[in-house]
């Protein structure tokens, strides 16, 4: 908990005290330990605590499969073919699916950080921190970019990234480095600040109103305001939930487009 | 999200069909486009407007990029 989130009670609309609007604080967390000058945040551990879920499902699905699948191995099957089926295929084919657990590991992994945002008692989303979907997209970008070097030759590949198809030779000095610019250095921008704009928006958002209906909830006609703001923390967290799904869909879906995009010989 | 690629397991084997229309997802590497433009040629119209002392060639060189950057998406995405 975050020191202003400490300080929140007893303060209540018409008892002379303002709005105390969440802000960027919220977003700081005191280190549970420190090592050196390693600390250790709620961020990280939430973070550790998504990898594992993640691996223990697998594990646990996975471990003796069966041909008619049943319980964990049912649902993880689901969960496979899903991102086979509508991130990977339209994007790679058949031929992609050996960047398949590549995919599968990306998706469940921010799909279980971003859910972290309304688990109650967690309520802190780790993507909204943007460390965590830096290193993500830093992955993502050697991950194409090797794959390009392997598939076309150094040389080969550049070249591809910086002539775009289907330009008239006489414009290319003048679209040619945007081409370059974007491919490699835009590209791992956007899938960052993509996922932790979203995360952060969202945080911020349930923030505003959760807090809302605890400061106007007082025996007055701030009870009505208190009770719509709650409404809308129920609303928001439903948005919230398809939001998570879908961020954590675009970033696997743009990573399949930036493999295939790597590997396709024209464009 | 991928309205108008292949259908659920649908795609062809061996990568994406030419005859079909690209996934929804060249729509988001466009923005990376209209980003990069913009950035690219702002930076180059602020550097000379440095240099030059025209401070106006920064929105200028931004403009140059969001312009040059349209007409890079248009070329790729009507070839073929």
């Amino acid at each position: 908990m975050s020191d202003v989130a400490v300080s929140m009670p007893g303060c209540h609309i018409f008892s002379g005290c303002g709005y105390p609007a969440p802000s960027i604080s919220y977003f700081y967390f005191k280190p549970i330990f420190t090592i050196g000058s390693f600390q250790f945040t709620k961020p990280m551990l939430l973070a550790i605590v998504s990898a594992a879920i993640v691996l223990t499902f697998f594990f646990v699905a996975f471990r003796k499969p069966k041909i008619v699948p049943r319980g964990a191995q049912n649902l993880g099957e689901m969960g496979v073919l899903f991102v086979r089926d509508q991130i990977l295929r339209p994007q790679l084919g058949k031929k992609g699916d050996k960047y398949l657990p590549f995919l599968v590991s990306i998706f469940f992994f921010v799909w279980i950080m971003n859910v972290f945002g309304i688990i109650p008692l967690v309520d802190f989303p780790p993507t909204s921190r943007i460390a965590f979907p830096a290193a993500l997209a830093f992955i993502v970008w050697v991950t194409y970019i090797t794959i390009g070097m392997k598939s076309k030759g150094p040389i080969g590949y550049f070249r591809e990234m910086a002539i775009p198809q289907g330009a008239p030779w006489w414009i290319l000095p003048l679209l040619a480095p945007i081409e370059l610019f974007s491919n490699v250095l835009v590209r791992p921008f956007t899938l960052t600040i993509r996922l932790m704009a979203n995360m952060l928006a969202g945080h911020l958002l349930l923030l505003v109103f959760g807090l809302a209906s605890w400061y106007l909830f007082s025996a007055s006609i701030g009870l009505l305001y208190a009770t719509t703001s709650f409404v809308l923390t129920i609303i928001l967290t439903g948005l919230e939930v398809l939001i998570q799904a879908l961020q954590a869909f675009i970033f696997t879906t743009l990573t399949a487009f930036y493999i295939a995009d790597a590997t396709e010989t024209a464009h | 999200m991928t309205g108008g690629g292949p259908g659920p397991g649908g795609a062809p084997p061996g990568g994406r069909d030419p005859s079909q229309p690209r996934p929804a997802s060249f729509g988001w590497a466009i923005l990376s486009y209209l980003i990069g433009g913009m950035v690219l040629y702002g930076f180059v119209g602020w550097l000379i407007g440095r240099w030059t002392g025209l401070p106006w060639l920064f929105p200028v060189g931004m403009l140059a990029g969001l312009a040059s950057a349209i007409a890079l998406v248009i070329f790729r995405v009507t070839k073929s």
